[in-house]
């Protein structure tokens, strides 16, 4: 049933692969979540539609979805609060609890734990 | 009177009834025809195109669409989209681009159906060995494995359209003897104007 939040679509449906958390949260750590596509005639812009994440890490573990933070000169930025993914619990955010952020970028994220997997479907606006 | 036209909004249509009259837009001239039989074109695996894959940002070569070969005495009317993360150009005749402006061509992308479900704005013919021809390219930042692109439409079968007297008719820019039809639907086939 579609939310009354869902709109309609703007752009191209996407998801990532499913992509593993690096412990590492200083700046030029993070870790490439979605590639945008910038082959077309104009980079496309990106917004977070849905987000999956499974801890099997053996700790709770504070996940944090932004851009930049990858070559150590531009400090890694938050697009969305950061979300707790329990111990031994999957997580999952869908469009209507997700605001409506669009980045000219990358996705990365942080974590404060190795190894938690995570996929995101995003849309890509030409 | 059936309100049909060319790159008519809205689920496709044919463009023409039987026995009407078309002029179909040929290397700068009219050639004019009236149908005998239409026959629909569904949308179909049979009749869609796989490029094949390609690199991240990679282009094919300009390729032709041999699967919209029409035979003489017939025009096809297509509508496409893409299926994969792709930009497809348009060409009739190799080096004539569609969908075209001063300075660049429209293309078809997986943005165009959000804005044109119906797919008008991708409508094209294509007429006897007037051939169409794509290009594809990867716009995305990682290799794809197909790059597919399907067509649907109707075909037409034609005979030379002639008026009373057997005369056949004949239009093209600025000839004094030109003689087209009182009524008749333009089928733009090729991209020159």
């Amino acid at each position: 049933m579609a939310s009354p939040y869902e709109q309609p679509a703007r752009g191209i449906r996407k998801s990532s692969a499913i992509v593993n958390t690096v412990a590492a949260p200083a700046v030029g750590t993070a870790v490439t979540l979605y590639q945008r596509t910038t082959g077309g005639q104009n980079p496309r812009t990106v917004i977070l539609r849905k987000l999956m994440a499974w801890n099997n890490t053996g700790a709770d573990a504070i996940l944090e979805i932004g851009q930049d933070g990858i070559d150590g000169v531009v400090a890694f930025a938050n697009i969305i609060p950061p979300v707790l993914v329990l111990n031994g619990f999957d997580g999952e955010w869908h469009e209507d609890e997700l605001p409506e952020v669009e980045i000219g970028n990358d996705l990365t994220m942080e974590c404060n734990q190795d190894g938690v997997q995570v996929q995101v479907e995003v849309e890509e606006i030409e | 009177m059936a309100d049909l036209y060319p790159y008519k909004p809205g689920e496709i249509e044919a463009i023409v009834l039987p026995d009407q009259i078309v002029g179909v837009w040929v290397n700068k001239v009219y050639k004019f025809y009236k149908v005998v039989y239409i026959e629909p074109i569904p949308r179909c695996d049979a009749i869609e195109f796989d490029f094949g894959a390609l690199a991240a940002g990679g282009v094919t070569a300009i390729t032709q669409l041999n699967l919209l070969e029409m035979p003489d005495r017939e025009f096809g009317q297509f509508r496409g989209f893409v299926i994969d993360d792709i930009t497809a150009n348009l060409w009739q005749g190799r080096s004539d681009g569609r969908y075209k402006l001063n300075n660049r061509n429209g293309r078809l992308t997986r943005a165009t159906d959000l804005r044109d479900p119906c797919g008008h704005t991708t409508e094209f013919y294509v007429h006897e060995d007037d051939f169409a021809f794509m290009q594809v390219l990867n716009p995305t930042d990682y290799a794809l494995t197909q790059t597919r692109v399907a067509f649907y439409g109707f075909r037409y079968v034609l005979e030379v359209a002639v008026d009373a007297s057997g005369r056949q008719y004949v239009w093209s820019p600025g000839k004094p003897e030109n003689y087209p039809p009182n009524v008749w639907t333009r089928v733009p086939a090729t991209a020159h104007l």
